[in-house]
């Protein structure tokens, strides 16, 4: 059994390498704690040795282990750091400007309409169970996340993407995704009584089959808005 | 101290001695244990066999699964955890342990039990409500908590998630009110002699659990507050449409939710203190660096309480900060563990119950503790945020703690309240079942988790990346080993019954231990001691090069 699910993102390998480094530390640091546990409980004594551990001289059995703690503990702020700040605090320029509402339960995508830009007058809002998320491969997509009734977060494994939706709030996240596929759509935040089925699908596609769901989109769309205009 | 002739009711229910109070905390907190882990049992096969009926229960829907992940949680913190931990050992241990009577506010004391017990009561017919009982998860999170529940034929109040903010509020009164009594006891009550540094660490980190519950508490109970008239009057506090906001409330709810844990983890890691040092025959390695230690683990813990929202869009630059506060906390715990640990070097270690269990509690929490370095970590925390991964996690901090650290406490102190020794046979079937069958239930979790399996899910068959067969494999081992651990208690109150008739006779001071609750008799009478103690010594004075016996009781002169 692997230990992650694969890795589709730019960003993944990052935060499982992160994953790895800690794992190393706390390993080590696990393993000789243990040991330093059970031995005394092998060794018999008559009688204890008495020692207060008040002296500097005794001291050190414990300074010594939590320096090389500190040590380990910067190692991994300092590894950690750069990746969140590329992560969080870089938004690169959008390639994809796509919108993703969470709702109960279900999470609605919205597609930029033919000017390109998402929060426009010609946005086209998909809202159906199980339906896809477009999106084309190796290219920046740049969400805007946002819930319409309660707290839902977007997590889609394979990207190690994770992000809370929130009634009133617009959040802004991103990533890019290297392969090609259709990917699950998870809500992990609680969000009421069919949280459990509120699943839809990410699909990664080359360009153009990208551009050919974008313009059979915008087709169905017109399609759409003329039959409600003719049945005004 | 009033002797007067105490009738039954003054004597076990509305009692004002402190020995009695504590043992009431401590049998209501196991029967709600018992509660909550039947609300585990119940969830957890319905993870391992879906829509199938459930032994004991019957068919589960969403609604009940999101109600019992809900009280399972909130139960086995605020009714389990907090009552015996705290409430419970502390009344215990404390007027003993400083060498006095009973608690400065007897009467007090009596009622902040009361209330607590009214509080579990509440939260009881809370399942009984035409709605049910509170859904919303056991971090209450709004919006969701808010409109979970539909306003019944006798509007909103009847609801769960209102009897649950009730059943919290009272219970917090009275874990207030005891935090209160505990630090007046210690401050006033004390033995002459009995310095801030001849304090056996319990009664340290008692008061110190104490004093962050009461710095922590009061933003939680602004919010659920809030909360109550957001439910109940239609005001807006954490409604964006109304101008509120809901990550209000994930703020004050972890200011208080994440100090809380080290209100937990202090009483017990006193408990291990003090049995450690006896069970070794040594002094208690550092005992200053220990509490010095731990009053720096409890600032750093009030201030890192946005770790549980790193995935809530706050601000990067301030998850940094948060980030580091959290990873930097291993530094005083793992002080206090390798204090721990050094004490047990040299030591002539005698392997019995308390021992034991503390012996695993410790060995079992590292896992905890170690892992919190993944998840302090904000990078990380994007993955494993909401999986399997932080469930193991915290089940590997919480139950080392709680529960293997109340049980060393019950085998360590019962021949002090109840006269006897218990049953050395029958702790270790006991303590095997529950330590294997709890690492059976736990580790494998975190492997779903890395897998991306996310939790509170009643029915994971939408998601096909997460019904592939190692883990269903490892829900289904999780589920049998939680049933094990679960039936395995009965063993302890087996134990308990039959040692309390048939079990050795116990006398004054059957572990050879110093601190002052051993030198009078077992079990105490009411008023403690017939001659009040004075103290000349610190309480881990274990195998003086100079002394015959390997023992110096705090008050022999």
């Amino acid at each position: 059994m692997k230990i992650f699910p694969d890795n589709i993102s730019t960003y993944g390998q990052e935060i499982d390498d992160l994953f790895y480094l800690i794992l190393i530390f706390v390993s080590i640091a696990f393993l000789i704690s243990i040991i330093a546990l059970l031995i005394p409980l092998f060794r018999k004594r008559e009688k204890a040795a008495y020692f207060t551990g008040d002296k500097w001289v005794h001291l050190k059995w414990v300074a010594l282990p939590l320096t090389l703690l500190a040590i380990s503990d910067f190692i991994i702020l300092a590894k950690e750091h750069g990746t969140w700040a590329r992560i969080e605090e870089q938004i690169p320029q959008a390639d994809v400007h796509i919108g993703i509402i969470g709702r109960q339960w279900n999470w609605v995508f919205v597609y930029p309409g033919q000017d390109n830009e998402l929060n426009t007058s010609d946005d086209i809002v998909v809202d159906e169970q199980n339906s896809e998320l477009h999106v084309p491969v190796n290219k920046n997509i740049v969400i805007d996340i946002r819930a319409k009734d309660v707290l839902h977060t977007v997590t889609i494994p394979v990207l190690r993407f994770k992000q809370m939706a929130i009634p009133g709030r617009t959040i802004m996240k991103w990533f890019q995704a290297t392969k090609p596929g259709k990917y699950e759509i998870q809500c992990s935040e609680i969000c009421g009584l069919l949280h459990s089925r509120m699943r839809n699908f990410l699909a990664v596609e080359d360009e153009n089959d990208y551009k050919k769901f974008l313009s059979e989109l915008y087709q169905q769309n017109k399609q759409l808005e003329n039959s409600l205009v003719s049945s005004k | 101290m009033n002797h007067t002739k105490q009738n039954f009711w003054t004597k076990y229910v509305f009692a004002t001695d402190h020995k009695v109070i504590g043992k009431q905390y401590i049998i209501t907190g196991l029967i709600m244990a018992l509660v909550g882990g039947y609300l585990s049992y119940v969830f957890r096969m319905q993870l391992a066999y879906p829509g199938q009926s459930i032994p004991l229960y019957g068919d589960m829907g969403p609604q009940q699964y999101n109600a019992f992940i809900t009280l399972h949680g909130m139960i086995m913190f605020f009714w389990f955890a907090m009552p015996i931990l705290l409430a419970g050992f502390g009344n215990l241990f404390i007027p003993l342990m400083i060498g006095t009577d009973d608690m400065a506010f007897p009467t007090v004391n009596m009622i902040s039990f009361w209330i607590f017990f009214v509080s579990t009561i509440v939260l009881m017919v809370s399942f009984f409500l035409p709605g049910g009982a509170a859904a919303g998860g056991w971090t209450m999170y709004p919006p969701l908590s808010i409109t979970a529940h539909q306003p019944t034929f006798w509007g909103s109040f009847f609801t769960g998630q209102t009897f649950l903010l009730l059943a919290v509020a009272l219970e917090f009164v009275s874990m207030l009110m005891g935090g209160i009594n505990f630090l007046t006891t210690t401050i006033n009550k004390r033995a002459p002699g009995m310095t801030a540094f001849r304090l056996p660490i319990y009664v340290w980190f008692a008061n110190l659990a104490g004093i962050i519950f009461m710095f922590s508490v009061g933003p939680l109970i602004a919010g659920a507050f809030m909360m109550l008239l957001d439910i109940n009057m239609g005001t807006g506090f954490y409604d964006p449409y109304r101008g509120g906001d809901p990550i209000l409330f994930q703020h004050l709810f972890w200011f208080f939710g994440h100090p809380e844990v080290y209100v937990l983890l202090l009483p017990s890691l006193g408990v291990t203190a003090e049995i450690i040092s006896t069970f070794s025959r040594k002094p208690i390695f550092a005992y200053k660096t220990i509490i010095y230690m731990a009053l720096i683990a409890s600032v750093l813990s009030v201030i890192v309480w946005a770790h549980h929202q790193f995935i809530s869009g706050i601000d990067p630059r301030m998850a940094t900060f948060f980030s580091v506060g959290t990873i930097l906390i291993s530094i005083p715990f793992a002080a206090i563990i390798l204090s721990y640990l050094a004490t047990l070097w040299g030591g002539s270690i005698r392997l019995k119950m308390p021992m034991i269990w503390t012996i695993a509690g410790i060995g079992s929490f590292l896992i905890g503790g170690l892992t919190g370095l993944f998840l302090g970590s904000d990078t990380f925390d994007i993955y494993a945020h909401d999986t399997y991964f932080v469930i193991a996690h915290f089940h590997y901090v919480l139950i080392p703690v709680v529960i293997f650290g109340t049980f060393a406490a019950i085998y360590y102190w019962y021949p002090k309240y109840f006269g006897r020794m218990l049953n050395e046979k029958i702790g270790k079937i006991h303590f095997w079942l529950t330590f294997l069958s709890f690492h059976a239930f736990a580790f494998p979790l975190f492997f779903s988790g890395l897998q991306g399996e996310h939790r509170r899910i009643a029915d994971y068959s939408s998601f096909d990346s997460l019904m592939t067969l190692p883990i269903q494999h490892i829900r289904i081992i999780s589920t049998i080993a939680t049933i094990i651990l679960i039936s395995s208690q009965l063993l302890l109150i087996i134990n308990v019954f039959w040692s309390y008739r048939k079990g050795k006779v116990a006398g004054r001071n059957p572990w050879e231990a110093n601190t002052l609750e051993w030198q009078t008799d077992s079990p105490p009478q009411h008023g403690n001691f017939e001659v009040y103690p004075e103290v000349y010594r610190g309480a881990y004075e274990y195998s003086l090069p100079d002394r015959t016996e390997d023992f110096y009781p705090q008050n022999e002169k």
